[in-house]
């Protein structure tokens, strides 16, 4: 079980290696075969993990492995370690899992493409830096994969490097994670501090940081500041639209199923320290109701097919924060699973679309489209009704998992309670706006012209995985149902208890009410966009600041352009013109012409004339003459 | 020994080589520069000469004989020379001859 | 009596060896200038012969008065009209210093084997009539100095190669 755990992580870096020094001896699609294998090869591993812990008794879930000592600095060993149990097989199978689909989407969407090979070995490598993330056995390890998916992030987004858009936008992304990071190492620099070590048992032991001390106020925040930096929350959250740049794989894979989860994962692994600093708990679900409204509300207005998801990835790992705010870490991860399922369903089918429409990503240009690609139409519409959370698809499930442990959580409970609820009346609002732009109505002239189909729309490459995701959209819920069963729950127990959910009437009323919400989302849009209705454009004219402050995303790009990248330029041009250029760049240039000056003078000595030298010779002797007698 | 001592050998010698210095410097011609090098190398002879005189010992008649083989030599390299520059139809005059100016 | 008559040589060969070297480099013409180069030799060779060198005496006259001289001629007789270059024009810094240069040159030399060497100069060793013989100087080259003698045969074969390069070259067309 141990040998599978460590295939499962080596496997998409041994495809990198290979990939990598294979060059173009193979072909495009070998590449692409190695990719999507090696992300086979590690879901497989990590299923025969996953029954093998099946078959263990609860209470002896958690193994450890280190293959050998990576750092070490007096007292401190870091070692090269694993940790097998619950929480971090459930996220390794879904990131193999769903990562696996992903790659062998990827194989179809990319084909054609003039760096094909790049971009497998890339996809690999971010795989490979993920299953790292989720496995590692003690902090520094999980920020090197920490650190390593964020590379492949960056290195992915400006994939298309010629486009000066791409490349602003990796390195916003870049630099926006790089704070995180930041804070999150700061955290760990305390706990060697306090621990010593950085091991998880050793770390998470009780008595490390007494509950409510400065200390672990500030392990948390700097932890907290990672995860919102990670997952794209408010307030570092600017960058995921702008991430969009990337291939529609990308999107898929690392900016709805996996990475932006990552900081959702964190708190759950370092719960511990979450509950001995309440505060900063709380503050992590409050962020998360934030989030969920604040992109709620963006999404309505956006023009891009990719970025709706995108503020749509936001909203919904708003809820997970919520749910892991309150201490409901089951929930939280159960709808982490679900939502990976179905985000990536939503962002593979846009994908077939833009496909079809030679790389059109503006929803203004597309109309009545559910005719003509009726697999994509099907596929979509399963996507967007289990996001909406109507039952019986699985977005229902999670999502109401989580608001049934907000309403069994106080007062703060019941605040985000409301922000979950009217966020789901939000998803259900755009997700079908988009669909019925997309998909029905009368098509546009743009979309006749430029519309070119295979079969099932995108070819066969494209449909499997799309197909594979909607079934598992559909039955992925069925494993936690309210008044059921909750095996989520129980699984994730041993590492993260789960604070209880609500039961009875409050429970009933949590999810008609939802429900209720996002049915009437649903019958809305229907109103606005299925049918042909002035509406929204009425509404635009009545309060156009309204309208204005959504496009503009709420002005947070231009607030941290003037607080952060406004002072730093300008301190930039202050430096040059008045430090480095007077008191390092003269002085050099001053340096070497006084050189040059001296030098030319010199040469003037060298006159050509034989006597002038013969001349000089005969002075020379007759000091060193004087010179003899005077010191003998 | 009869005559004036070493000393005045020396002395000679001195005045020699300061005659033919001045030579060198003073010469425009590369011939007569030439010859006024052999002066200079004769007085260094005499002083050798002298010297070996002066100690009893023959080392130095064979350093003047050596220093004689030697300005022969010399003196087939600069001829040469001065036959290759008059050849090339340049003036045989050392102020001319600057091409080493830096 | 004896004294006598060398202190007249000496006095005889050394205003004429002082003459000479004056003549050669005085002299407009590089011709005469060779021709009193020929009586500087001469002199010299007097003078070794009065300090008992009588081998390098010897081979002063058939060195330098036979062959090196006779190779200067050649090469003004070869040169003509072309070996006339004009002295140093007029006092210029150069002749001026040039002056200066020789004649400190001479003062402080004199002033050093004065202040350092005076007492030891006045009486030189006694020496046979061996000292300055052929056989005298035939032994020492072939044992203490051999490899000067060696050396010197090597720098001889390099001159004449240096002397044949230089002298055949053949210059280029000019372009007229």
């Amino acid at each position: 079980m141990i040998a599978a755990a460590w295939i499962a992580l080596f496997a998409p870096a041994a495809a990198v290696v290979a990939i990598a020094l294979a060059g173009t001896s193979i072909t495009r699609s070998v590449v692409g075969f190695l990719a999507a294998g090696s992300a086979l090869v590690s879901f497989v591993c990590s299923v025969v993990v996953f029954v093998v812990l099946l078959g263990e008794n609860p209470e002896e879930r958690t193994h450890s492995s280190t293959l050998w000592t990576w750092l070490s600095a007096g007292d401190l060993k870091i070692g090269a370690e694993i940790q097998i149990d619950p929480l971090s097989v459930f996220m390794m199978l879904i990131v193999s899992g769903v990562g696996f689909l992903i790659l062998a989407y990827a194989v179809g969407y990319m084909n054609g493409d003039v760096e094909e090979r790049r971009y497998h070995a890339y996809k690999a490598l971010f795989v490979f830096s993920m299953l790292l993330l989720v496995e590692a056995g003690n902090l520094v390890l999980l920020l090197a994969g920490w650190g390593m998916v964020g590379l492949s992030s960056y290195l992915l987004i400006n994939f298309w490097h010629q486009r000066a858009t791409a490349v602003a936008a990796g390195k916003k992304a870049f630099i926006m994670n790089a704070f995180g990071d930041a804070t999150f190492v700061l955290a760990i620099f305390l706990l060697i501090q306090r621990t010593g070590s950085v091991e998880f048992d050793a770390v998470f032991s009780s008595g490390v940081v007494e509950h409510g001390s400065t200390a672990a106020v500030l392990i948390a925040l700097g932890l907290l500041g990672g995860a919102v930096a990670k997952s794209a929350q408010v307030p570092l959250h600017t960058w995921l639209p702008d991430a969009m740049e990337g291939p529609t794989p990308v999107s898929a894979l690392i900016h709805a199923a996996t990475m932006v989860t990552a900081g959702v994962y964190l708190i759950a692994r370092t719960n511990v320290l979450f509950e001995l600093a309440p505060a900063i708990q709380d503050l992590a679900g409050i962020l998360g109701g934030v989030t969920i409204l604040l992109a709620g509300l963006i999404a309505l207005v956006q023009t891009d097919i990719k970025r709706v998801i995108a503020y749509s990835t936001m909203s919904q790992i708003g809820y997970m924060f919520v749910a892991v705010g309150l201490g409901a870490y089951g929930s939280g991860l159960f709808h982490l699973m679900t939502h990976a399922f179905f985000k990536a369903l939503l962002f593979m089918a846009a994908g077939i679309v833009i496909h079809a429409l030679s790389d059109e990503q503006d929803i203004r240009r597309m109309g009545g489209l559910g005719r003509a690609m009726p697999f994509t139409h099907r596929v979509f519409v399963v996507g967007a009704l289990s996001l909406a959370a109507i039952p019986p698809f699985s977005g229902f499930f999670s999502k109401d998992s989580i608001l049934g442990a907000a309403a069994n959580a106080g007062t703060l409970g019941w605040i985000l309670w409301t922000a979950g609820a009217i966020g789901a009346f939000l998803t259900a609002l755009y997700t079908f706006r988009l669909l019925f732009i997309v998909f029905w109505g009368e098509m546009t002239p743009f979309a006749r012209e430029h519309l070119h189909l295979k079969r099932f729309e995108g070819g066969l490459a494209m449909a499997w995985p799309v197909a594979i995701l909607a079934v598992l959209s559909f039955f992925g819920g069925w494993l936690q149902v309210p008044w059921g069963w909750d095996l989520v729950n129980e699984w994730i127990d041993p590492v993260a208890e789960s604070a209880a959910e609500a039961t009875g009437t409050t429970l009933v009323v949590s999810v008609v009410a939802s429900l209720a919400l996002a049915v009437a989302g649903i019958l809305l849009a229907w109103r606005w966009y299925g049918r042909i209705s002035d509406v929204p454009e009425r509404a635009r004219k009545r309060v156009p600041w309204a309208a204005r402050t959504l496009e503009h995303k709420f002005y947070f790009d231009e607030a941290y352009d003037l607080a952060f990248y406004e002072p730093a330029s300008r301190n930039a041009v202050f430096l040059t013109q008045y430090i480095e250029q007077p008191l390092f760049l003269a002085p050099l240039g001053e340096l070497g012409s006084s050189v040059r000056a001296a030098s030319r003078r010199l040469s003037s000595l060298q006159t050509g004339y034989v006597r002038e030298y013969a001349l000089a010779l005969a002075a020379g002797l007759a000091v060193l003459a004087i010179v003899f007698i005077l010191v003998t | 020994m009869p005559g004036p001592g070493v000393a005045a050998y020396l002395i000679l010698s001195v005045i020699l080589f300061a005659t033919g210095a001045f030579g060198v410097l003073i010469r425009r011609s590369p011939l007569i520069v030439l010859l006024a090098l052999e002066i200079m190398l004769n007085a260094g002879n005499l002083a050798l000469i002298a010297f070996a005189r002066q100690t009893g010992t023959g080392s130095g008649q064979i350093f003047a004989l050596t220093v004689m083989v030697v300005a022969a030599a010399e003196a087939v390299v600069g001829l040469g020379l001065i036959v290759a520059v008059s050849r090339r139809h340049v003036a045989l005059d050392v102020d001319k001859l600057t091409t080493l100016r830096g | 009596m004896t004294n006598f008559i060398v202190w007249v040589v000496w006095v005889l060969a050394a205003l004429s060896l002082l003459g000479s070297g004056i003549a050669v480099v005085l002299f407009q013409n590089p011709f005469y200038s060779a021709l009193a180069l020929i009586g500087n030799l001469a002199s010299l060779a007097v003078l070794y012969l009065l300090l008992a060198a009588e081998f390098v005496a010897a081979a002063q006259v058939l060195v330098y008065a036979g062959a090196v001289v006779v190779m200067f001629l050649f090469v003004i007789a070869y040169l003509g009209g072309r070996a006339d270059a004009p002295w140093a024009g007029g006092p210029s810094p150069q002749s001026l210093a040039a002056i200066v240069a020789a004649a400190a040159i001479a003062v402080e030399i004199v002033v050093v084997i004065a202040m350092k060497a005076g007492d030891q100069l006045s009486t030189p060793a006694k020496v046979d009539d061996n000292f300055g013989s052929p056989a005298e100087i035939g032994r020492l080259f072939l044992g203490d100095h051999l490899l000067a003698f060696e050396v010197t045969s090597i720098v001889l074969l390099v001159a004449a190669v240096g002397g044949v390069i230089l002298g055949s070259a053949v210059p280029r067309e000019r372009r007229s």
